[in-house]
């Protein structure tokens, strides 16, 4: 009885792992799109070589390993150039999901490219792995269908510079603060951001100055004869890079001396600003510290150094710049590959409790990887430094706060 | 048979029905959407620039301002969303009539007035002082409205009330006159043909059909930005779509939509990497040789293009 019951067994289990076996597809599809041209190419196409990267370095070791399958099948990336347009983007995603149908779905770069296939993903009952989507009206309790992979949720973002201010600033002598930033999505929720972090401190910091101008604006020369009227201890500027490029320009052009000054690009497109502000512009200017400045200790995927050098090897003409939006590329690449190497299928649910049981055990080059309920990334917060020029005459960083981060001490008020 | 009822029979009624039916055979239904979308914007440019020569570089403006009464409406007093979406052509239509004495001014001043116009309207939207109100830039989430398949429905029916709107002008004795100002404004005036009244009609109408369109895309979208629904890239495809049709037709218009948007997508699905090349040579071949859309090739034969 018990011979004819092993028999089955065995019988059955063979017959189980050919069925298994079979069903195991030829490929993961993975379904992206990117922007070639257009105003939000210098983000995307970062992020997206980094993706593909990943992609040729995994298909030349054979695949990924699919825990659904038990073994490693190769990737194949489906990539559609939306070129930053949001309607075609809409379109392209729908032709992901519909068409393509592929197995996980990853979005533009950016918040405004983002946004179309929240919708999309959301009524296809599709988990999206959204890379840099910071806008904090995609995370919400009732939506299940969104991840951000690589950037913080915009909502939290420049809690270490609000916390600067308000814990170390007292002491250095910063009572008054001023807040300039354009009203777009991304830095007017970093302005929402650092007025309720500075007013829920309770530090005696007063915000002297708290003014939203247009994205387009390219002369700030009135905005900060304004601010200098106010007479503040610490300046935050909050605007994308054209914005930083034009307000740094102006700066000089004025001979303004903030004694503190924040921008949000010294730090995340640095060699961009420092060709058209010129590194003496962005002396002791207060800056976010990219990942690439700090070399986190990582548990899974390349170091930094070592994606560096691959990132060298593939893109040897430098056309594409290395930093942080293509840290951000490999990131969501890494909880791609992490996803797949523990999701018992490839159901959308089981992909999201995948992706959420990853939240603070995911250590990668751009910190830790950790998400709220909601799906917005509260990890990899990106600490506050200050750029100092090296013996060359050279931008560097100097990591400022976290102190458990910190490389140097803060120079201020600026000489 | 009546000319009117000949066009409705011939070009609106096939189209109508062909968007109608095609969602059930496939499945990118966004993309069938869009279509209905451009179908509406490019005619809505036809109404306006085909028929008084106005050509409207901001005309995203009365589609976001469309947009935005939509979410406006949800947000705030949970309308449902077909109400929600009139309201958004309300909407249009007022800012339309606030923008009225742009008329006063003509060709390329007229465009960039008017572009000038579409940004102001941008920025009072995005305006982070009126966040209680239109959230500002931070985005609209209208979760509790979504439903694709009722938005393309209400897609195909603004559709329908476009057409039925550019036949009128095609057929009637009022876009007659309105051709007659496009042509010469004062010959007409001197004709007994009230200019202002007819151009402020003609340009309430378009802006009317754009606040719908943008109203049931923001029912269909529900998640966008500011910079979604103002994008200059909807003014911009929905003048070259009507342009490279033909504009003062019925059909201009929509072949250029047709095969215009279809190429583009075509080339998005396929090769990417020769957009920017195969479109700017569509386009300047366009300009150098058919300047008067491709309804001139027939046009020029003497044959007859409704």
């Amino acid at each position: 009885m018990i011979r004819k019951a092993s028999i089955a067994l065995a019988a059955a289990l063979t017959l189980g792992t050919q069925a298994f076996a079979a069903d195991a597809p030829a490929e993961i599809k993975i379904g992206t799109l990117y922007a070639s041209s257009g105003r939000y190419a210098s983000i995307s196409m970062p992020v997206h070589s980094a993706l593909k990267l990943w992609v040729e370095q995994k298909n030349a070791e054979g695949g990924v390993y699919v825990k659904a399958f038990d073994k490693k099948i190769p990737i194949k990336l489906v990539a559609y150039d939306d070129q930053s347009n949001t309607a075609t983007a809409a379109t392209l995603y729908n032709q992901l999901v519909t068409q393509d149908k592929v197995d996980m779905l990853v979005a533009d770069s950016g918040s405004v490219l983002t946004a179309p296939a929240v919708t999309i993903a959301r009524d296809h009952k599709m988990f999206l792995f959204d890379q840099t989507g910071t806008g904090a009206s995609f995370f919400s309790k009732d939506n299940p269908y969104i991840a951000l992979m690589a950037d913080p949720v915009s909502t939290i973002w420049p809690k270490p510079v609000a916390d600067f201010i308000t814990h170390d600033g007292p002491g250095l002598g910063i009572k008054k603060v001023a807040i300039l930033y354009s009203t777009n999505e991304f830095t007017g929720t970093q302005a929402n951001a650092v007025r309720k972090f500075i007013k829920d401190s309770g530090a005696p910091i007063e915000i002297v100055y708290d003014q939203g101008i247009p994205t387009e604006t390219t002369n700030y020369t009135v905005i900060i004869n304004n601010i200098l009227a106010k007479e503040p201890d610490a300046v935050i500027h909050l605007g994308y890079a054209p914005n930083d490029i034009a307000f740094l320009r102006n700066v000089q052009d004025v001979g303004a001396k903030f004694k503190m000054l924040f921008c949000i690009y010294p730090g995340l497109e640095t060699e961009l600003l420092e060709k058209n502000v010129g590194a003496k512009g962005l002396q002791h200017v207060f800056t976010y510290v990219p990942p690439q400045e700090l070399e986190y200790p990582v548990n899974f995927g390349m170091k930094m150094s070592d994606f560096k050098k691959a990132w060298d090897a593939k893109y040897k003409d430098g056309k594409i710049e290395f930093g942080f939006n293509s840290v951000a590329g490999y990131t969501t690449a890494l909880v791609l590959e992490k996803t797949l190497s523990v999701a018992t299928s490839l159901d959308r649910m089981e992909l999201r409790k995948a992706v959420f049981s990853l939240s603070g055990k995911l250590k990668t080059l751009d910190g830790t990887f950790a998400l709220d309920e909601m799906g917005g990334q509260i990890g990899e917060l990106t600490p506050l430094g200050q750029l100092e020029l090296n013996e060359h005459g050279h931008i560097k960083f100097v990591s400022i706060y976290p102190h458990e981060t910190a490389t140097g001490k803060p120079v201020y008020p600026r000489p | 048979m009546p000319d009117t009822l000949r066009h409705y029979l011939i070009i609106a009624v096939p189209l109508l029905i062909v968007m109608a039916v095609l969602p059930s055979v496939y499945s990118n239904h966004l993309l069938l959407f869009n279509f209905v979308i451009f179908f509406i914007l490019a005619q809505g440019v036809n109404i306006i620039y085909g028929f008084t020569g106005y050509l409207p570089f901001g005309y995203v403006g009365f589609f976001g301002a469309g947009a935005y009464g939509f979410a406006i409406m949800v947000m705030h007093l949970n309308a449902p969303a077909p109400l929600a979406v009139l309201v958004g052509g309300a909407v249009a239509v007022v800012l339309g009539l606030i923008l009225t004495p742009l008329l006063r001014l003509a060709g390329a001043y007229f465009s960039i007035a008017n572009l000038a116009a579409a940004l102001a309207v941008l920025h009072l939207v995005a305006n982070p002082a009126l966040e209680q109100i239109t959230k500002g830039p931070y985005g609209v989430a209208l979760n509790g409205t979504f439903n694709p398949t009722m938005a393309y429905a209400g897609g195909i029916l603004i559709l329908a009330l476009t057409l039925g709107i550019v036949v009128y002008l095609k057929n009637s004795s009022f876009g007659l006159a309105l051709q007659a100002v496009r042509e010469d404004s004062f010959s007409a005036s001197m004709s007994g043909v009230n200019v202002v009244k007819m151009r402020t009609v003609a340009w309430l109408a378009s802006a009317l059909v754009a606040g719908l369109a943008g109203g049931v895309f923001a029912w269909y979208v529900s998640v966008f930005y500011p910079d979604n629904v103002f994008s200059a890239d909807f003014s911009i495809f929905a003048i070259v779509f009507a342009l490279f049709g033909g504009v003062a037709t019925i059909s201009g218009p929509l072949i250029g939509v047709i095969i215009l948007y279809g190429i583009y997508n075509l080339i998005g699905f396929t090769t990417p990497q020769y957009f920017q090349l195969i479109y700017g040579l569509l386009i300047m071949a366009l300009v150098l040789f058919l300047p008067a859309g491709l309804v001139s090739l027939a046009t020029r034969r003497g044959w007859y293009v409704p």
